[in-house]
């Protein structure tokens, strides 16, 4: 497999790779300098767009909220992640195991499904609100505040910080540990001096991460920061729509741009990190059996701690979602078995567009997931055991959309179909919707898809081209068979992922585009309260039937 | 410092038992090596004696200090035992340069900042590495690694410093210097260590006394000499040293010495073990002490020369006796027929007719 030689399909999945994302960021870049719409005969090049948005004082509230809200959110889930870490895998506590899967379900639960039910759960109205009235005489919380929104925003990113955080740990060696019980240390001079600085790059890294997700947050300030208009960069995107009343693509696209000069730092210092903690990477000593830290008369507090975050990012929204699904309404004074209902089911039935969103939904989870997968696989493939170029500007192509917020990327969709000529059809159909996910998601897909072709050992290739196979033969009798296992799990989380996904399709919302995430946002907006609630509950579901099934053939919920 | 005893040690992994009731001694000053294949057990006695193991039974205690007991449920903490303990891997901490490695042991046992300086300093010069103290250990090459490794181990004075196969992570030839090195640092600095390998020669080249375990258990212990030259079993025999094997059957035994006999062939060799005749035995010999001959006399054999190998230093030969298989050292011979004489002191002749 020499890298010099040209090949066909290589050159094509690089250049389609790169057109489908270089084309609309480039779309963005040149709309915002134009001081109109691109369609507009009488546009012209100019910073008129930037100049308008640097003099709008709603830009700059909504640019310091999202730095707030990003720096709290780091603020609680670094050392919440890091301590859960820690009691999952160097700990006696009890039920870990049940818990290392409760942990996973904020992240695959739509952000827009959860901030709904934190609403109508905590809400000024919600039902532990009004039952902790009840109680208290009062609402002790508001969760339409700034601190409210980067208080939820904090405690459902804690199993991003988590993640990676137990994976260092897991991976760090037991024999620097046992050397440091040698030389005289206890346990918890252990868990300082050695556990927790030799996986400081992974915190580091989690830190940065959280960060940049709370800078592209759109579902939690979409829904919360609406009654008391606080508006992050986002959120202020999306009210630009309809700002001067006429089309303000060159607006919107000078504030995607100010996102992107965000983000894209934040996501070359992660890859940055990533690369940079490989010094810290210990030689592993033999596989003995580690030794869990006894948490003795602890274990029933900490359990405690870890059961109060579980019910405050799980079960409050759910259970919240769960009941507004099935009342007429709610409110003070209401009695829950006078207001029973399945009316709210029956009208999302009787919606064509809501039945389309849920069969769209379905359809761009399976079959669009096994496509997505397809073409993660068709890329990684393309750069498997490539040494030259090829792999290397691959290896970058594919960071990009990362730094790319689902919003942004739908909108820039969105400009392409309009366009360029002769794609108007497709712009109408599920294809666009499935085309923007997978480019949103390729970052994610490419990392399932690399870390099961890192399990073949390159001499299983080799071998097979050494007995007088050609190199598309080895891919075919011996890569992709290999990595059979590995492909099934990616389509089962890219399943889930696009289940949950709802920002990338905002903007691609039309006849025949519907999904249940796009739909929830045009809902809400709408004030369709009863619908929303029973769609989020459809949506709860499908994503829990995706995990069932994870769970049941053990596919790892990360890589 | 005071005598290292472990008495009667047992452990084991579910229902695997790892150790079978290991006791052995080490004294101020001495260096005992503990040789096995993978699987004895040597490593998991090791980690025992520093508390990283948890054994069933048994007793460990140096001098006056019972470290563990399994008796009067006595099991101190690791870090309370002040055991130096050189790891294979090294386990040096990544994120610590030189100098904070060494100086860990010391700092948690509240050494003044003067004399953690001295000592930490005199430790690495010990071990030739004064100018690397502010080095981070991915900078450094392997051998420099296990210096610290070693350094770090010994810089609070343990008692007794505990080495895990501490050259098997060096190349093949640094591994030989290292031996020879780590031989004299033991000497000049009166180190009483363990050190466990699976490796005879560097048993041999390194240590005062080897205790050879075979699926938790004692084969056989003592001086490398006594190892090498008087195995009291076959499988001591066999794992000390290369040798020719020569299953046969006994055919007289008289005065400690037994006749060997197989398909062309009568030797006579020093008996090891109960042997009568007409049992199965086997023979062992080293293969420096199989010579090639110049005619038929007494304990020799008549042989066909196979191929030669050149090793460099030696040559090694190839012959063979029907079934039998015979290697030697020595002068590539003419092509065809060989005498090779065993003399009758340096083949052992044990019970059983599987090599072991």
């Amino acid at each position: 497999m020499t890298a010099r030689t040209f090949s066909l399909p290589r050159t094509a999945v690089v250049v389609i790779t790169a057109s489908v994302i270089f084309l609309p960021l480039g779309l963005i870049f040149w709309q915002s300098f134009l001081n109109a719409p691109f369609f507009n005969p009488a546009k012209h090049f100019g910073f008129d767009a930037y100049a308008f948005i640097f003099e709008d004082a709603d830009f700059w509230t909504a640019f310091a909220n999202s730095i707030v809200i990003a720096a709290g959110m780091v603020v609680i889930a670094l050392p919440l992640g890091a301590a859960l870490a820690f009691l999952l895998t160097r700990t006696d506590l009890p039920a870990q195991r049940a818990i290392e899967v409760l942990v996973l379900i904020p992240v695959f639960v739509s952000p827009m499904v959860l901030a709904f039910g934190y609403v109508v759960a905590m809400g000024p109205v919600g039902f532990y609100s009004t039952w902790a009235k009840a109680l208290v005489g009062d609402v002790p919380w508001n969760v339409y505040s700034l601190t409210g929104i980067a208080v939820i925003a904090g405690l459902t990113h804690v199993p991003h910080v988590y993640l990676y955080s137990s994976a260092a740990l897991k991976s760090l060696g037991s024999d620097v540990e046992e050397a440091a019980r040698v030389a005289g240390a206890n346990p918890l001079q252990v868990a300082l001096h050695v556990s927790l600085p030799m996986t400081m790059p992974a915190l580091f890294y989690a830190a940065v991460l959280v960060f940049f997700l709370g800078f592209e947050l759109f579902g939690l300030p979409l829904v919360l920061g609406d009654p008391e208009g606080h508006l992050v960069l986002s959120t202020y995107l999306f009210k630009l729509t309809n700002k001067l009343g006429t089309p303000s693509y060159h607006l919107m696209a000078a504030v995607a741009v100010c996102i992107v000069g965000v983000t894209f730092p934040l996501v070359l210092l992660q890859r940055w990190l990533l690369k940079s903690a490989g010094k810290f990477v210990s030689v592993k000593g033999k596989a003995t059996r580690q030794k869990l830290l006894p948490l003795r008369g602890w274990k029933w507090l900490a359990l405690g701690l870890v059961a109060l975050w579980l019910v405050f990012t799980i079960v409050v929204p759910i259970s919240g979602i769960a009941l507004r699904a099935f009342v007429e309404q709610w409110g003070e004074g209401v009695k829950l078995a006078d207001v029973l209902t399945l009316d709210n089911f029956r009208g999302v039935f009787d919606s064509s567009d809501q039945v389309r969103a849920i069969v769209n939904t379905l359809l761009i989870g399976t079959i669009g997931g096994a496509l997505a997968v397809a073409c993660y696989t068709a890329i990684g493939l393309a750069g498997h055991r490539q040494r030259g170029g090829i792999a290397r500007i691959l290896d970058y192509i594919v960071l990009i959309p990362r730094a790319i917020p689902g919003i942004l990327a739908g909108l820039a969709f969105l400009w392409i179909f309009l366009f360029i000529p002769g794609l108007k059809e497709l712009r109408n159909s599920i294809f666009s919707v499935w085309l923007a996910y997978t480019v949103v998601w390729l970052a994610y897909g490419m990392r399932l898809i690399s870390s099961a072709l890192l399990q073949i050992g390159p001499e299983l290739e080799e071998s097979a081209r050494t007995a007088g196979a050609s190199s598309r033969r080895v891919l075919t009798d011996v890569t992709i068979p290999l990595i059979r296992f590995g492909l099934l799990a990616s389509w089962l989380l890219v399943f889930m992922i696009f289940e949950r996904e709802y920002s990338t399709a905002v903007y691609l919302l039309g006849q025949g585009t519907e999904v249940i995430g796009s739909m929830l946002v045009s809902l809400w907006g709408a004030g369709a309260i009863d619908q929303v609630a029973a769609l989020s509950l459809i949506n709860i579901a499908l994503v829990a039937v995706g995990l069932a099934v994870a769970l049941r053939f053990g596919v790892r919920l990360h890589e | 410092m005071n005598k290292l005893v472990v008495e009667n040690l047992h452990l084991q992994y579910g229902d695997n038992p790892i150790l079978k009731g290991v006791s052995m001694t080490l004294s101020p000053g001495e260096v005992v090596a503990l040789l096995g294949a993978s699987g004895s057990g040597k490593t998991t006695l090791l980690r025992s004696v520093a508390g990283l193991e948890q054994p069933s039974a048994g007793r460990i205690a140096i001098g006056e200090s019972v470290l563990y007991d399994g008796a009067a449920g006595v099991d101190m903490p690791v870090e309370k035992r002040s055991l130096g303990l050189v790891f294979q891997s090294y386990a040096l901490w990544p994120h610590r340069t030189v100098f904070e490695n060494v100086a860990y042991g010391l700092r948690l046992r509240g050494t003044s900042a003067t004399d953690l300086q001295k000592r930490v300093t005199e430790a690495l010069n010990n071990l030739g590495l004064g100018h690397l103290a502010q080095r981070l250990p991915h900078q450094l090459s392997g051998g420099q690694q296990q210096r610290v490794a070693i350094a770090r181990a010994l810089v609070y004075n343990p008692p007794v410093v505990l080495m895990d196969e501490p050259l098997s992570n060096l190349d093949a030839k640094l591994r030989e210097e290292a031996r020879a090195w780590l031989r004299e640092l033991i000497v000049r600095l009166h180190i009483s260590a363990l050190v466990v390998t699976h490796d005879q020669t560097e048993a041999m080249a390194m240590s005062d006394r080897i205790l050879l375990l075979n699926f938790g258990k004692i084969e056989q212990q003592g001086t490398p000499e006594e190892m090498y030259n008087r195995p009291q079993t076959q499988f001591t025999a066999e794992f000390m040293g290369s040798n020719n094997q020569l299953p046969g059957t006994i055919a007289q035994v008289a005065d400690g010495r037994a006749l060997l006999e197989g398909e062309g062939w009568r030797l006579w060799g020093a008996a090891r073990g109960d042997l009568k005749p007409g049992d199965a035995a086997t023979g062992i010999i080293r293969l420096e002490r199989t010579q090639i001959a110049n005619g038929a006399a007494d304990n020799r054999i008549r042989t066909e020369l196979v191929t030669g190998m050149f090793l460099g230093d030696r040559r090694e030969n190839l012959f063979k006796l029907g079934a039998l298989r015979l290697r030697c050292y020595g002068a590539a011979p003419a092509a065809g027929e060989c005498w090779l004489e065993l003399p009758r002191d340096a083949l052992w002749v044990f019970p059983g007719a599987n090599p072991a």
